[in-house]
Parts: C-alpha cells; structure tokens; sequence
C-alpha cells in the first residue's frame, strides 16, 4: 500500500552558456581543471511524478507515452536508469512538459535528469536533496549510470540557478561560484541579448562525441576556452556588454576550431548575417551543430538583425526558425508541489 | 556631550565596515529566487531584532511596491514567525521559549521558501532551533548576526555579521536596520526598473 504518497511537480530551468562549454568534458577536465560562465533563463522543464497505487505498470510520458510492467521494458534510457537506481519498480507515473523543443542546446536534457532526480528522491524516500546534491545526481544518472559522451555544466546551472561560474577539477569535485549581478547590469544583458532557435535540432551527444576523440589534440584550445572565463566575468560585472560580445565571438572561432561538426554552412551564414546588420559578437548555444544562436549586439540595431537573419533562414528553408525571448533568472531547481509534510 | 557623541558616530562608522558586501549579494539572490518560485519569506528574532523582523516584514510587502502598489505585479510574501503574541505565548507557555519560532515554522515551510534568522549574538537556542528546521529541509536561510557571528554565521546561507565585541547591541541592532532597508531599497529600485522598462514596450 502505497496510497499515502501524493503527485509532486518540480521544474529545472535551461540555460546559456556564455564560455568555457566543453572543458566540462572528463576527457578535458581529467587533465586540466575546466571552467564554465552561465546564466539560467525563464524556459523551464516541467516533470510530474504521479504514484498510481491502484495501477501496478510504470508509465512515462514525454514525446511518447510509455506503459510497462518493469522499468527495463523503458525506452527512455533516462527514466529507465533513474527508477532502478533509486529501486522504483511499480506503480508510478512520470510526465515531462517543456515550452522549448529539446535538443536546442539549451540544456535541456540535463534540466530533466536534475528535474528527476530533485523528484524521484522525494517521491521514493522524501529525501530532499540540496541544489548540489541534485546536480551530483543528474551527473551520475548521465555520465556514470549511461556514460553519456557529455559534461557536467548543464546539470549545475539548472540546479543552482542564477549566474554562475563553474569549475570541474580531474578528481570530479566542481566549484561553485556564483556571481552576483545587480539588477542594473543584468536587465542591461538582457535588453542586448538575441536569441534566436536555427530550427535545426541535434543531438548533443553525437557532437560531442566526436568533438570528445579529438581533445588530446586540441589541448591548447580546450585550455584557452578556461582563460576566457575570468575575462568575461570581469567584463559582466562592469556590464561591458561590447567586451562581453568580442569574447563571445573570440570563443565561438576557438569552438569552431575544435571539430567539423560544431558548424556548418547554414549556421555560418546565420551568424555572419547577424555580424553584418550590427551584433557585436555571439555564438551557438550547446554542442553546436544546431540549436539556438545568440547575438549580443545594440537595441537600436535589433530590428534590422531580427528581419536580416529570418531572411536568410527563410532562404535555408528553416521552417522552425524563430526569436526566443528570455529573461535570467536566479532559482535553479525547484519543486513547485508537494503536499507530503508528513515525514523529515 | 559632544565627544560622547562623536565617539559613537565614529564607532559606528568603523563597526559598519566589518560587513561583507558579498554575503548580502548573497542574501539578495536568495530573496529574488524565492520571489521567482512563489515562495514565502519567514522572518524572526527576539526582542528588538524582532522589531527589527516586524518592520522588515511590512517593508518587504508593501515599502518594495509602494510607488506603484496598484499595479497588479506579483509581490513578496513576508511574514513574521510566529504571527503574533498568542501563538508566541501559547508556544512559550506550552511548550518552552525554545520552540516559538521552530514550533511555527515546522507548520508553515514549505519547498519554496526561504528564512531570514536575526540574533545580535547568533546564539539564541530558539533562532537556532528553527534555523536547523530550515537546514533539515534544505530551506536557504539569510543569518543576521553580531559580535563573532555565532552560531548563526555557521549555519546560515548567507552569512551577514555585522563584527563587535561581545555585548554591543546597540550597533549590531542599528546596523541590521541598515542592512535591512538597504535590501529593502534595492528591490524598491529594481521593481521601479522593471516597471519603466515595461512601460516603455
């Protein structure tokens, strides 16, 4: 009997990853501490954690509706690996919802292993884990449970929220750094700030998992990517948005630089346009190979950006293609309902 | 007169710099992000830090919006724990003066929220019995204290000392009420931000 347990609600917020994305890699950061610079936005990961006592099956539904018996007949490698770790075998349902397409290098995916894992843990023994201890979990689901090719960075920023830097040391332990913005500068960013979804989808995974066979030769890069973090600290917090943009736009070269598949020709393009009719700088969102691009560039020019760069995606022929409005946000993972009071 | 005067103005100007800038930036990141997922900020103290609890209650959901408190934005939820003074006499005379503020805020807490703990001493065992409910739940908690910092400096978040010797109230209160409206007049600041920029699109 399982009926005093009630429906939890958690939600993880995605984020932007300003620099340093991809020295959070353990084929990097297992040689050299690596270091990331990150804000989480208002676009948020939803996850409901229904318990079923009077349906014995598991039922996840998320792009697909999934109904099982026992949590290995999951395809959802995710959910799958997260219920046999925590050893929920029945009786559950769990359902995502998300206002952001996944795979649109907004981390998205690692806000749903925090939003899990902050949720199974309470769902199963009421344990409530703190923001690290969220994003520690989500990073053992992906990297060690299914040794997903990926990093650590998005499963912190959705966990603690906020702007923050990151830095992952060889023998696993991350630094937590947050950097406190003031209203002025923040609502500053964001006014300059563009971020526009390419409407091309990838998987993360598959970037990064050629990227990743490449590190031993692309050190000194990977290693640069580290040394531009304080500097775009330093220029944030004297809300230089103009020295924020050339390091954006030095990164995303760097990034470039490191495997064929972090660009491509339309994303090129994209970018040059937005250069042209007066952004400062930017750069892809995520792995690369698609996703979000992100410009930082005057307001008095944004109109003609906007109108420039749907042109020339019209053009491509990317239908998805269309402008994200965000605003940062300060709360990392948080668990919206859950009226089980009882047990501490 | 004048010299007793002086002394303390100037004792006061040097005490005022041994808080750090950090652990209120710290402090005001807690308070935005509770405000962002709708949670309740719990604050209390003893004797005249809870006046000082009292008067930063009204300030935060009220003096923040005053400018524009028609207008239908969502404001702080602040409240002083315990509510008023039969909770707090029941609590004291009922159970033990240990348990007015824990007993209080084991009922209320919820996920969201977050707790503002002020002790001059940062030893009294009843802040320091509801600051560990908040621990216990993983409810960030914003510590004003005094003198060495106390126990509540170990425990808190964020982690405001205002340094002097032991026993120096009279400072570490009127510091507090510094501390607290200057809290209280950046979030003013920022939701006058807000609305201009609004009103601009």
């Amino acid at each position: 009997m399982i009926i005093n347990k009630i429906m939890i609600v958690v939600r993880a917020p995605l984020r932007i990853s300003f620099v340093g994305g991809g020295t959070d890699l353990p084929d990097f950061y297992h040689k050299h501490q690596g270091a990331v610079l990150s804000v989480t936005i208002d676009k948020y990961v939803y996850l409901v954690i229904n318990p079923t006592p009077m349906i014995s099956g598991i039922s996840a539904r998320y792009s697909i509706t999934e109904t099982v018996d026992h949590p290995n007949k999951l395809q959802h490698t995710r959910i799958r690996a997260a219920l046999n770790e925590l050893g929920i075998k029945s009786h559950i349902e769990i359902g995502s919802f998300a206002s952001i397409l996944s795979q649109t290098g907004l981390g998205s995916s690692a806000s749903f292993s925090v939003a899990l894992m902050k949720g199974l843990n309470l769902h199963k023994n009421n344990k409530k884990l703190s923001p690290k201890e969220t994003a520690e979990a989500a990073c053992h689901l992906e990297l060690g449970l299914l040794s997903e090719p990926i990093g650590k960075q998005d499963q912190y920023a959705s966990a603690i929220g906020g702007f923050n830097i990151f830095e992952f040391n060889p023998d696993e332990s991350v630094n937590i750094k947050p950097i406190f913005l003031g209203f002025e500068v923040s609502s500053k960013l964001e006014d300059h700030l563009l971020l526009f979804f390419t409407g091309i989808t990838r998987s993360a995974s598959a970037v990064l998992d050629k990227q990743r066979i490449n590190i031993d030769k692309k050190l000194k890069e990977y290693k640069e990517m580290t040394t531009m973090v304080p500097f775009f600290e330093k220029e944030l917090l004297a809300g230089n948005i103009k020295g924020m943009a050339k390091i954006l736009h030095k990164g995303w070269l760097l990034k470039k630089s490191l495997s064929k598949d972090i660009s491509n020709n339309v994303i090129d393009k994209l970018y040059e346009s937005g250069l042209k009719s007066g952004a400062w700088g930017g750069k892809i969102l995520g792995a690369g190979g698609g996703g979000c691009l992100l410009f930082l560039a005057p307001p008095k020019n944004h109109k003609v950006i906007r109108a420039k760069i749907l042109q020339k995606a019209k053009k491509n022929k990317l239908k998805d293609f269309q402008e994200i409005p965000v605003k940062f946000v300060q709360s990392g993972v948080e668990v919206l309902f859950n009226d089980n009071h009882t047990v501490l | 007169m004048r010299n007793y005067i002086t002394n303390f103005l100037d004792e006061t100007r040097e005490v005022i710099l041994t808080v750090e800038p950090e652990e209120i930036a710290r402090a005001l990141k807690i308070l935005q992000a509770t405000y962002e997922r709708d949670g309740r900020i719990y604050i209390f103290g003893n004797g005249g830090s809870l006046a000082l609890a009292t008067h930063f209650v009204s300030d935060l959901n009220k003096t923040v919006f005053s400018q524009d408190l028609n207008r239908s934005i969502k404001k702080f939820q602040a409240l002083r724990v315990p509510s008023n003074e039969s909770e707090l006499t029941a609590w004291a005379n009922d159970i033990g003066y240990d348990m007015v503020f824990a007993g209080p805020l084991q009922n209320y807490l919820s996920d969201n929220d977050c707790v503002v703990a002020i002790s001059s001493s940062g030893n009294s065992t009843n802040i320091i019995k509801a600051v560990e409910v908040a621990k216990l739940r993983h409810i960030p908690v914003i510590g004003l204290s005094g003198f060495d910092g106390g126990k509540l400096a170990l425990l808190a978040d964020a982690k405001i000392v205002v340094k002097t010797e032991k026993g120096r109230y009279d400072f570490v209160e009127s510091i507090h009420s510094v501390i607290l409206h200057l809290i209280t007049s950046y979030f003013q600041d920022y939701f006058n931000h807000l609305a201009v920029k609004n009103s601009g699109k």
